[in-house]
């Protein structure tokens, strides 16, 4: 169950998205998130759509395991889809009517757009963070992108130091619940019936090592830090410096564009596409 | 001889039908007999845990069948739990799985799963406890106020205590010292001894293999190896060997006291039988 | 004055507590191998966390190269001087990526990069983890990690290693790694190592051996001393190798063999020696 999690979970390699500068990734990153939700009409939800494929065309990031990063969230994905398609109220005759259900022509392009829409915003969010941007890289860059921050006492480096612990353990407690599920079921532990009381209180047995586990591994951690001369973020150099060089800047600025872009074909209709590329030729 | 487990033709397969599939498992046959120790031992990756974990119905094996009694365990999966409380399983490091108030009620935990009585389960903690060497008044205590070496006997006390026919160990004496490995196998060996029940070991620790068990399995690369009687695979240490295993220094000492010519045995694997052999070639030449 | 230096060492973590650590006077000079044993909760691991300074003795003091652990200035300095692997493999890395999590020290040394960069190739090479350096740490082994962890250490240039049970979680392939990383770093660059452990194995290779029981050092010596006294070891319930304690009884029983026999090479060395030995007085 919990091992198909790949959330948080770097793919090393040596993509263009592996090699630009974390900092222009983060904006990139925000950009893309205005996208994929402005993109309303057919042809900006092509164009976003298009856009997400050709990240992930470009992230090196194999499809099988982008496929299943993706797996745990199937359950999200269909709720959404399903209240759109049956809860959207269309105008006009609905396509089919049974009983209560109706479902409306709007209907099925809400899901399908919805659909897509989610499935962009993991996917295009997975590649271009978390599987090409190392946790520690990703911190490094909130850390200089919030840096101004500091200036009014606010404890960035502190917070961007304790986002990539965190991002490392995650693999390390996911395989520990797993563990311990696995020794409660060896205990005749029941998960799975019950009403809804009965199964939280089964959780009891497994929250509690993990709560106790997680405090003892960050005492250790607390002291193999200091053992590594760690003394806050005060007189700190890096191993690697955030350089971005001219492919960043175009990267950027291609995105902008096509955020701006994906504003102006929400407002167009396929007719003026058509005679528009008609005018120019 | 009656077999408590029987594994047939057990396959696990990972990644089945992609260019990734592995074989944890491959084709396994092998038998564990009642009231004996057997104990499981290869290297890091040669599948000694997923045997494990198919032995109480944690996984499913791609192929194969596991046999409790002569039963299939995936005959009817509803009453898994069942299953489970008839084969024990103790996992490497189960101090981290502890979670109760007291010692006492944490031990309850899997009979109490079981839907066993108050009195009855209240019977098998004391029962549990007494064979780990914890007493009444650790009861009392929070588990997590104990040291790691007691934790660990918590542990072990609590699946003791769902009265398994068969008890499996992931490496129980891992990280203890002397002593300790010492207490927790004399311990289980003892109960063992009075209630019939299969030991299943696993461990890397050949010295604690060769003391306490009865036979030997040994994995390599998700396959059986070799199989036997302690003294059959002891016999043939010069093939344990040469599967880069870890062997006991004094079965090591014999296997070269062999290549001088000083001693024709190898299945030399505890200190008193040691010294037994070396006196009689001392004597004899 | 030695390198490090324990004066009438106490330790308790609360003032209620009973002391952990009761009365202990060492000194453990530049460049030696020395390993100390002793059973669960005797106290070991307490200590280690002394010699280097992230606990602070109740009573009595610790120098680590001249410099007073309890004196605040010179925490850092000590820290440089002397690193710390701990037991548990997976609650020492602190990033994800092998390169990464090697330039912390040095990153908190605020090193210049290229001079960070030059120690984690170093560190790599030495652990010999050079291949692995661009992966994800979950995804190596129980060994491989302990690797990356001397390696992170090796990263600050200390003179001195404290292994605390570093090998008490890994199987018998990382162990041998662990022990044999140990030996180069003792033998070939001259690193003072100082190891806590309760695998007797492991003790013999060091080049000396220092018995813990209750708080106290029982015993100090070489390993051959210290295994010669086979019943002295099982009164605190620790146990000597096979071959120890096969030769130790048969000396007992009236042959005439060494004492402090460790390995089962020189084991047979010797009974074949005294094999003909016999046969030549037959």
């Amino acid at each position: 169950m919990l091992k198909d999690v790949t959330f948080g979970q770097y793919y090393p390699g040596n993509s263009l998205l592996h090699r630009t500068d974390p900092r222009i990734k983060l904006i990139i990153l925000v950009e893309y998130l205005v996208l994929v939700l402005v993109a309303e009409s057919e042809l900006a939800a092509l164009t976003s759509l298009a856009f997400t494929g050709f990240l992930i065309a470009v992230s090196g990031v194999r499809f099988s395991v982008l496929i299943k990063s993706a797996k745990p969230l199937i359950f999200v994905l269909a709720f959404t889809a399903i209240v759109n398609l049956f809860f959207t109220v269309g105008e006009g005759e609905p396509l089919v009517s049974f009983y209560f259900i109706k479902i409306y022509q709007s209907g099925i392009r809400n899901a399908v757009m919805m659909l897509l829409r989610l499935l962009s915003l993991v996917l295009g969010t997975s590649v271009l963070i978390s599987f090409t941007t190392s946790p520690l890289e990703l911190t490094d860059a909130i850390e200089s992108v919030l840096s101004p921050l500091k200036k009014i006492k606010v404890p960035v480096h502190e917070f961007a130091m304790m986002m990539s612990i965190a991002l490392r353990f995650i693999p390390t407690l996911i395989e520990e619940t797993n563990k311990i599920i696995s020794a409660q079921k060896a205990r005749c532990a029941d998960f799975e019936s019950g009403n809804l009381l009965k199964r939280l209180k089964a959780l009891i047995p497994i929250l509690i090592p993990l709560f106790v586990s997680a405090v003892r591994r960050a005492e250790e951690l607390a002291d193999a830090m200091e053992c590594r001369c760690y003394h806050g973020g005060e007189g700190r150099t890096k191993l690697k410096v955030m350089k971005s060089d001219a492919k960043d800047y175009v990267f950027l600025v291609t995105v902008t564009l096509i955020t701006v872009a994906v504003f102006f074909l929400n407002r167009l209709t396929w007719s003026e596409v058509v005679g528009f590329c008609a005018d120019i030729f | 001889m009656t077999n408590a487990l029987e594994l047939k033709n057990i396959s696990v397969i990972y990644g089945e039908g992609t260019p990734f599939r592995k074989a944890a498992l491959n084709n396994i046959n092998t038998s564990f007999p009642k009231g004996e120790i057997t104990g499981i031992i290869g290297h890091t990756g040669s599948g000694k845990s997923t045997l494990a974990s198919l032995l109480n119905g944690l996984s499913k094996p791609t192929e194969g069948e596991v046999l409790l009694f002569g039963e299939n365990i995936w005959a009817k999966p509803k009453e898994m739990v069942k299953i489970r409380s008839r084969v024990g399983l103790v996992f490497q490091y189960p101090e981290y799985q502890l979670f109760d108030e007291t010692v006492e009620s944490d031990i309850s935990f899997g009979p109490k799963n079981m839907g066993l009585p108050d009195d009855e389960i209240k019977k098998r903690v004391k029962l549990a406890s007494e064979f780990c060497g914890l007493s009444e008044k650790e009861l009392k205590r929070s588990p997590f106020e104990l040291s790691g070496g007691q934790k660990r006997r918590v542990a072990i006390a609590g699946v003791l205590a769902m009265q398994p026919e068969v008890l499996v160990l992931d490496e129980p004496a891992a990280g203890l010292d002397p002593k300790g490995r010492e207490e927790i196998l004399g311990g289980l060996t003892e109960y063992k001894n009075i209630y019939g029940t299969t030991l299943i070991i696993i461990s890397h620790s050949m010295e604690d293999i060769a003391n306490y068990a009865d036979n030997i399995l040994v994995m390599k690369d998700g396959e059986v190896y070799m199989q036997g009687g302690v003294h059959e695979i002891f016999m043939q240490a010069e093939k344990l060997f040469d599967a880069k295993l870890d062997l006991p220094q004094i079965t090591k000492l014999f296997i070269e006291l062999k290549k001088r010519n000083l001693c024709e045995n190898t299945d030399v694997y505890t200190v008193g039988y040691a010294k037994k052999e070396i006196e009689k070639a001392i004597t004899s030449k | 004055m030695s390198f490090i230096e324990a004066q009438g060492v106490e330790f308790a973590y609360s003032p209620e507590e009973d002391k952990v650590i009761n009365g202990i006077d060492l000194k453990i000079e530049k460049g030696s191998y020395v390993s100390i044993i002793g059973h669960n909760g005797c106290g070991k691991s307490t200590l280690a966390k002394l010699l280097c300074g992230i606990l602070l003795p109740s009573k009595g003091a610790i120098f680590v190269d001249g410099m007073n652990t309890a004196d605040e200035d010179k925490a850092f300095d000590i820290r440089k001087k002397c690193g710390m692997v701990f037991q548990n493999p997976d609650n020492q890395l602190v990033a994800s990526v092998v390169e990464e999590d090697i330039a912390f020290a040095p990153e908190n040394l605020g090193l210049p990069r290229e001079e960070i960069r030059k120690r984690v190739d170093a560190a790599l090479a030495t652990v010999d983890m050079t291949e692995h350096a661009k992966h994800a740490t979950y995804k190596l082994s129980g060994g491989q990690k302990q690797r990356i962890a001397i390696a992170g250490i090796l990263a600050m240039q200390p003179e001195c290693i404290v292994f605390d049970e570093a090998t008490a979680m890994l199987d018998p392939t990382g162990r041998k790694e662990i022990v044999s990383a140990m030996k180069r770093l003792n033998k070939e660059m001259g690193m003072t190592v100082i190891t806590i452990t309760h695998y007797m194995n492991e003790a013999v290779e060091a080049d000396r051996i220092i018995v813990m029981d209750h708080g106290k050092i029982i015993s100090d010596g070489t390993p051959q001393e210290i295994f010669s006294e086979v019943e002295k070891l099982q009164s605190v319930s620790l146990a000597v190798p096979q071959v120890t304690e096969l030769m130790y009884l048969l000396e007992k029983d009236g042959f005439d063999l060494p004492r402090g026999i460790l390995h089962a090479m020189d084991a047979a060395d010797v009974i074949e020696k005294f094999m003909r030995r016999q046969s030549e007085n037959d």
